[in-house]
């Protein structure tokens, strides 16, 4: 679980460009939206991509994604349950 | 400039998957139709999709088989409105203005193997303008969803506040694409099935392909305005400054224009509002949440969304013409796909097609880069 | 024609090398490793994450009007329905649509929303007004190449057209593959 919160993190960082971050600059149980990052709802459609593309998971509508997205552990814990690569 | 102008519609013509004419395109959705369907497998595309896209008869015309689809779709409508409005299009004292979001973009699936600069917005302008012997610079709006709107404020400013011009023909086109339906998909702002305006269970909206001109003259008297005709009153841009995508949750930007155009107008006159009413949650509360501001909710107000799906760059001018026709015959179209309005703050949406009662009409019209129009056209009676 | 009613207050320009304002360069590429925009952003000392999620279109833009105003005296906190934006270019969207296009490929088809977002002239546009407050109009057109006079004359008429509009933000961004041509300036009625 760990090791994926991690790549998850370089991932997250990678993908919505979040300049200058390091993933330890990321607290895995912090909320993702509202403070924190500063991530808005283009952000959260980026991250329903992501799922799809290096999981494998398919959200059917965007709603979906706000309780997946409340934490990257919670992330990570709803990868590790629905990935299909 | 100091003399005043009477900026009014001299021609106009529409070309939707619909109908093929102004008047014809009216009466089809005065009688309920609209060629929005599922679409499978359309481009390759994974998903399904809901949309209005050109039957291939469209483009059978011959004389018409060097253009692209978005060429050949901007060259019909601007024909016919050329055409109805009787103007030589080639005189030097005529403007092109041409909007539309992405043009050719599809060319951009292997722009190498296209001829050169296809994709470019103004090398598809100048080919249009070309084939009416027009040889001023034509000028491309892109400003997203507003652009149609956009065209016709600066139509109208072309020919309010300088001696270039005497006609402007403001085209409106848009063709769909993989490009384009891929992008709205991912966005996830696709209703899976016919759009539902201002519909409390609205989920998203549905996209379309249509083509619209209209030729716009200027008068400085009052009397050369032939009797019906449709005058261009006002026009206002403002932008929210808030997201580049998401509308605005307070409809300030659309307040501002709104309050704009009908400044110093007598407001009862409003027979009709046409609205942007995209069927998206967003769209459609911010624009309930800026009439709420204005006071004008109790204003009847539609939006064509349901019939045509958005057909971006050519909304504006189609949704003009539509609206200006309706005005014409005092009758307000009914705003097909809502069945139970549902809005931030409640709003008098047009459920069955009514008769109008005022000599004029509004346009609204909001986008992505939050920009928000508002446009105001009244209606020249022979008693005036 | 009309008479200009405006006077330009600053001017900027930016290539794919140098970046000047008022005339005078104020950053000289020197490092070719180094994203040209990212080192224009850092030596201007701006501090707006936003930046980097946005599109190279977005990115000349944003630096273009950061060049104009970093030192203006003007209201940062409020929306200001006097300020308008009137921008031109020749490549519309095409750098960032191309980007898209591969996100939509046969074989990898993954439709990315946050570059789907800037494949919209206007959005430049938009960002200008959103960091720099700015509720008035705000324009974009597509020409061949920068038609001077007719900026001057969409400028005018947009001050003739909206009494309120006080200070314009004006001009040419154009990004297209190695191309890179800003031209900007803050013009007052």
């Amino acid at each position: 679980m760990e090791e994926l919160i991690n790549k998850l993190k370089e991932e997250i960082i990678d993908v919505l460009n979040l300049e200058g971050m390091k993933p330890e600059d990321i607290d895995e149980n912090a909320p993702l939206f509202g403070e924190g990052l500063g991530l808005d709802s283009i952000d959260a459609l980026e991250l329903i991509v992501l799922l799809e593309k290096n999981y494998g998971i398919k959200l059917k509508n965007a709603n979906e994604g706000k309780e997946i997205f409340k934490s990257v552990r919670v992330m990570a814990e709803y990868i590790n349950e629905h990935r299909t690569k | 400039m100091k003399t005043k102008h009477y900026i009014y519609q001299k021609g106009h013509h529409i070309v939707t998957p619909l109908a093929v004419g102004s008047e014809a395109n009216f009466e089809a959705i005065a009688t309920g139709h609209s060629p929005l369907r599922q679409y499978r497998q359309q481009w390759d595309i994974p998903e399904p999709f809901f949309a209005a896209l050109f039957p291939v008869e469209t483009f059978h015309e011959t004389s018409l088989q060097q253009y692209t689809r978005f060429e050949n779709i901007a060259i019909q409508a601007a024909e016919g409105a050329i055409q109805r409005a009787g103007i030589d299009a080639s005189n030097p004292r005529v403007l092109f203005v041409i909007s539309t979001t992405k043009g050719n973009v599809e060319a951009l699936e292997n722009e190498k193997a296209q001829p050169a600069n296809q994709a470019y917005l103004w090398h598809s302008a100048q080919l249009i303008t070309s084939h009416f012997g027009n040889h001023n610079t034509p000028i491309v709006v892109s400003n997203a969803c507003i652009s149609g709107c956009a065209a016709q404020i600066t139509a109208f400013n072309m020919l309010q506040y300088s001696d270039l011009y005497d006609y402007v023909v403001v085209i409106g086109a848009e063709v769909l694409s993989r490009f384009i339906i891929a992008g709205f998909q991912s966005f996830k702002a696709l209703s899976p099935e016919r759009c539902k305006p201002f519909d409390k269970n609205r989920c998203g909206l549905n996209l379309g392909e249509a083509a619209a001109a209209i030729v716009y003259a200027r008068c400085e008297d009052e009397t050369q305005i032939p009797d019906q005709g449709i005058v261009m009153t006002a026009g206002a841009i403002n932008n929210d400054a808030n997201h580049i995508s998401g509308p605005s949750r307070t409809g300030e930007g659309l307040k501002r224009s709104i309050n704009k155009v009908t400044e110093n107008f007598d407001t009862k006159q409003i027979a009709f509002i046409n609205a942007h009413g995209t069927a998206t949650l967003y769209n459609d509360d911010m624009e309930s949440i800026a009439l709420q501001r204005c006071g004008l909710q109790h204003i009847p107000v539609n939006s064509l969304k349901g019939y045509y799906g958005h057909t971006l760059g050519a909304a504006g001018v189609m949704e003009v013409i539509l609206s200006s026709i309706a005005l014409q015959k005092q009758m307000v179209i009914k705003s097909l796909g809502t069945e139970e309005p549902g809005t931030a703050q409640p709003l008098n949406v047009c459920m069955e097609n009514t008769s109008a009662h005022g000599n004029a009409f509004l346009k609204l019209i909001s986008g992505f880069g939050g920009s928000n129009a508002a446009l105001l056209f009244t209606l020249k009676h022979a008693s005036l | 024609m009309t008479e200009q009613s405006f006077n330009t207050l600053i001017k900027c320009e930016i290539t794919a090398s140098t970046a000047k304002v008022n005339g005078q360069t104020i950053l000289q590429r020197t490092d070719a490793s180094e994203d040209w925009f990212s080192q224009l952003y850092h030596a201007i000392g701006m501090q707006y994450p936003k930046f980097f999620k946005m599109d190279r279109l977005c990115k000349a833009g944003i630096l273009g009007a950061e060049l104009l105003l970093k030192d203006f005296d003007y209201d940062r906190e409020n929306v200001k329905a006097d300020w308008g934006i009137i921008l031109m270019n020749s490549a519309s969207s095409l750098d960032n649509d191309r980007h898209f296009q591969e996100t939509i490929a046969t074989d990898n088809y993954y439709p990315s929303p946050a570059v789907f977002v800037y494949t919209l002239a206007n959005i430049v546009t938009g960002e200008i007004a959103i960091r720099h407050k700015t509720g008035g109009e705000s324009s974009f057109y597509v020409m061949p190449s920068f038609d001077e006079q007719l900026m001057n004359t969409l400028v005018n008429q947009a001050y003739m057209a909206n009494p309120e509009l006080t200070h314009i933000i004006c001009g040419w961004v154009n990004v297209d593959g190695e191309e890179v041509d800003v031209r900007m300036k803050v013009v007052e009625r």
